[in-house]
């Protein structure tokens, strides 16, 4: 089982945690990462770490002693220790990424909230005039649907008009994506308005592909766009973080999904810069007005303590040869590996090249499966996880106009370090079974 | 001396010699704290109990092992407690959560969350499950009603210079929740001043009346009103039902109950109260882990206003208790031990109850006593108080500010073990050798009569030492908290 030592937790202001793995050949071994995640399911092949990520057994060790430091006396907790945490965890995280300062890094819940307060301010850059009405707020057409959501509360509701870019799935190349928000910009600017805000993903969710977010981003400060946020819910751990080679003015990514994280950290970077207006966490406590990394790290009560095993985490990833590096790296290379295997058995394609994937890929289904609609996804999803226990999501891709006998269904599948051959082979074999069965998704009730 | 000899035993000796004791002895109950199994659901909240299995003091002490020893923690108030059988239940849960997320988030979060809303609703009175939803404490509660207003300003519904009342003494936070959203989109703010020590419940009410009625004397527009049910500090029992009245009374259009402390401090009725939003903490007295707290809104009032969380999800638009329900990827274990909550609460004599009465008559007795070691006086009267009582300290402390309020909690938290907040109190004008300095001492039941005893002999040997606030030394600016901590 990882050593936990306790420096962290007795108030070491350590604040330089190496980022460097170890050199010496005291790699974790397999057995010691069967360990590690000895509490999943082992009934389930696991292959959506895509969805909510993973935490190995370590990190939820770290994770209950600092729930429990908090209970023996919070309020000398919340004096002495929560700050100090807090601060270390940006600190690790700001070095991650490559940011200037760490004022530029707050830590919220999730890519979720982190999106609300970009959106909050937008809405009130409309609201009190900084904006004029129909100005636009640019995004993908796969733009997380929360996200999209967010939008819709904020944007759309304060009277700013949203452009989304299409783009055509499956992906051959990145000039398919950068040709269309080429396309999109030009009507966001159409009738003398202004395009204040693009947000682009870095990862999209569903079709995954990974987006190239620096291009698109200078085309944006080509084209006077005001600000630019990149949704990244998925990045850190999964593909390269670079604040200073991809240029956003925001940029979120959830730490729980791939950076080995406990439900639920994530960082929103902001850009130090005299035009960016004041960011400002949505839920208001003490620290309304002492910066959005100060008011972040204070909500209200609430237990806190997945904000602060950064130090924890770091740890457990140097124990792995190359560090977070040599994690994506090994990562990325089994799943196109995995992809590619799956879309052979079953005589399909992947969804994009594998240097348009990270962690992730997705896979053609066989079309005699039936996939017609969004529903038929959920249907066959469930079916997968009851009758197969095989964990993974399916993604439902509109027919063409013409096209005929169309591949309709997607899978999606991830690569962790938990991850097994064997979880790959019950998934191509439970497909095969369904095909050889003549299974369609008409044949599941609703 | 009599009544410390008595109190000592009320304390110190079994319950056979006091049979007037909260707590009887009891051979230990089988403990099932936790039932993850959402087929047998513990949706009511008990009233019966069998009188030969409470939960003894020895069960008691266990629960709470986890607080650091050697420290009269007497104050409950901030952060509240959490029984060892309930952060189990809690650690179950987020072990279920990490074996199987997308199963879980699919098809145990909902039923959890709304086994824990029935729980609650139960707790409150209130007539529809659809009323209640869980937030993740009173703050966030507050910035979605809040935000409501600020968009009403924005589209007009609101005129400029519409206001929201509220007393002076309203929590910190939400100060600058009403200033970051009512005020911002707009909105006037009217803080209605009042006396401390408070001496009765009609010179609050006749604040509230006076201020409200001067406003929309001079064609003010009240469209909120902010109103706590148990304030932080000083603290002391608002009569909110008649305050929420006079409200109705006077066309204030939307009432807000900022209620963090008050579910399992004091009485909680909505049928009672008839707020329009009514918001508590469920991790300070009702013994939950951080942090889970409920917005109850009046069914009335959902149809024709539109509530949404601010972290905006994929159940945008489906009505605030969906919105809740779903506020992205987060561990939602705090939001799903309700139930072993009540189990918890159960073991005690008259439940949820029993628990609170006795801790009002304990800190009472405490505060009385401290009051006469150190010749003050309490900050309200009994009746107005909950589980939490303001005693006044010796003038001689020289508690001058808010500053040396901070000053005296730091010492005695670090020279003498006790946790207590203090709260500094503007003298009124002409008043001679006032008492300004005031101590917020809680009862919860892990409390033991030698915690007050501590603070009692602390604030005594300060005195007796010609200790002053003046003369401690000025803290770093990274040590001083919040000044208005709940």
């Amino acid at each position: 089982m990882a050593s936990s030592p306790d420096h962290h937790l007795n108030g070491d202001p350590k604040t330089h945690i190496s980022k460097k793995p170890k050199l010496s050949p005291t790699f974790i071994t397999a057995a010691e990462i069967a360990a590690e995640f000895s509490h999943h399911d082992p009934n389930v092949a696991r292959i959506n770490n895509g969805s909510f990520g993973s935490c190995p057994a370590s990190v939820i060790e770290a994770q209950q002693r600092w729930q429990l430091k908090y209970l023996a006396q919070p309020d000398h907790f919340y004096f002495n220790e929560l700050k100090k945490g807090i601060h270390q965890s940006r600190t690790i995280i700001k070095e991650l990424i490559n940011a200037d300062h760490v004022d530029e890094v707050s830590i919220v819940d999730n890519a979720t909230t982190a999106a609300a307060i970009v959106l909050q301010q937008t809405a009130w850059g409309f609201s009190e005039r900084k904006f004029d009405k129909g100005d636009a707020v640019v995004m993908l057409h796969y733009a997380y649907g929360a996200v999209k959501k967010s939008i819709e509360a904020y944007v759309t509701r304060a009277g700013g008009y949203v452009i989304e870019v299409p783009l055509p799935f499956p992906l051959k190349s990145n000039d398919e994506i950068i040709a269309e928000f080429k396309k999109a910009l030009e009507r966001g600017k159409a009738n003398g308005r202004r395009v204040r805000l693009a947000v682009i993903d870095h990862i999209t969710s569903m079709p995954c592909v990974v987006i190239p977010v620096e291009e698109l981003v200078k085309i944006c400060r080509e084209e006077g766009v005001d600000q630019i946020f990149v949704d990244a819910a998925h990045s850190i751990g999964c593909t390269d973080v670079d604040m200073k080679r991809i240029g956003a003015d925001y940029y979120t990514s959830n730490l729980h999904k791939w950076f080995f994280c406990p439900p639920s950290i994530a960082f929103l970077y902001c850009r130090k810069s005299p035009k960016c207006p004041e960011l400002h966490h949505p839920v208001v406590s003490h620290e309304y007005g002492n910066g959005l990394a100060i008011e972040s790290a204070w909500i209200g009560t609430r237990d806190y303590s997945p904000q602060l095993v950064v130090p924890s985490v770091l740890e457990f990833i140097n124990r792995f040869e190359g560090g977070i590096e040599g994690i994506k790296k090994r990562n990325h290379e089994t799943v196109v590996e995995m992809g590619q295997m799956l879309a052979k058995a079953w005589g399909t394609h992947l969804g994009c090249p594998p240097e348009m994937c990270a962690s992730m890929i997705m896979i053609g289904l066989p079309a005699c499966l039936g996939i017609l609609s969004e529903k038929d996804t959920h249907k066959l999803r469930t079916h997968l996880r009851e009758k197969f226990g095989v964990e993974v999501p399916i993604y439902f891709r509109p027919p063409k106009n013409g096209e005929v006998e169309s591949i309709n269904g997607y899978c999606r599948i991830s690569h962790q370090v938990y991850n097994k051959v064997d979880d790959y082979y019950k998934f191509r074999d439970a497909i095969n079974q369904l095909v050889s069965e003549g299974f369609t998704c008409a044949q599941l009730s609703s | 001396m009599a009544e410390k000899i008595i109190m000592f035993f009320r304390y110190y000796v079994p319950r056979f010699l006091c049979p007037n004791l909260s707590f009887r002895i009891s051979r230990p109950s089988n403990r099932h704290y936790h039932k993850l199994n959402h087929n047998d659901t513990q949706t009511q909240v008990s009233v019966k109990q069998k009188p030969s299995s409470f939960i003894t003091d020895t069960e008691i002490q266990s629960e709470f092992s986890h607080h650091a020893p050697g420290i009269a923690r007497i104050n409950n108030g901030s952060f509240g407690c959490c029984p060892a059988s309930v952060i189990s239940s809690l650690h179950q849960w987020q072990l279920k959560l990490l074996r199987q997320p997308d199963d879980f988030y699919l098809n145990e979060l909902p039923n959890g969350i709304l086994e824990s809303r029935t729980v609650i609703k139960d707790l409150i009175n209130a007539d529809d499950v659809e009323e209640v939803s869980i937030v993740d404490n009173v703050s966030t509660a507050v910035a979605i009603v809040l935000k409501q207003t600020a968009w009403s300003f924005v589209e007009g519904k609101f005129d400029k210079g519409d206001a929201v009342i509220m007393f002076r003494c309203t929590y910190g936070a939400v100060k600058n929740s009403i200033k970051a959203y009512f005020l911002r989109a707009g909105g006037y703010a009217i803080e209605v001043p009042f006396n401390f020590p408070v001496t009765s419940n009609e010179e609050i009410v006749n604040e509230f009346k006076t201020a409200l009625r001067r406003e929309k004397g001079i064609g003010r527009r009240v469209r909120l009103a902010v109103i706590d049910h148990v304030t932080c500090m000083p603290s002391f029992v608002m009569p909110v039902k008649e305050l929420v009245k006079i409200c109705k009374e006077e066309g204030v259009e939307q009432v807000l109950v900022d209620a963090a402390h008050a579910v399992g401090c004091v009485d909680v009725d909505m049928n009672e109260i008839r707020a329009d939003f009514y918001t508590g903490n469920l991790y300070k007295w009702f013994f939950c882990p951080p942090a889970v707290a409920f917005l109850y809104c009046r069914k009335s009032v959902m149809t024709h206003l539109d509530l949404h969380h601010p972290v905006v999800s994929h159940d945008y638009g489906n009505g605030l208790v969906k919105e809740t329900g779903w506020v992205g990827t987060r561990d939602y274990s705090p939001y799903l031990v309700l139930p072993s909550v009540m189990e918890f609460v159960n073991r005690f004599e008259g439940g949820a109850e029993g628990i609170r009465n006795r801790n009002h008559d304990a800190v009472v007795e405490m505060g009385k006593m401290l009051a006469e070691a150190w010749g003050t006086n309490l900050g309200c009267p009994p009746e107005m108080c909950s589980s939490m009582v303001m005693v006044g300290l010796p003038a001689c402390l020289g508690v001058l500010s808010d500053e040396d309020a901070m000053k005296l909690w730091e010492l005695l938290c670090k020279k003498f073990s006790v946790e207590v907040k203090i709260h500094y109190q503007n003298p009124k004008d002409g008043e001679l050798a006032p008492i300004t300095g005031y101590v917020r001492i809680c009862h919860q039941i892990y409390n033991k009569f030698e915690d007050y005893c501590r603070l009692r002999d602390a604030i005594n040997q300060l005195v007796r030492d010609g200790f002053n606030c003046g003369n401690l030394e000025i803290m770093r600016p990274e040590e001083v908290g919040p000044t208005n901590d709940r």
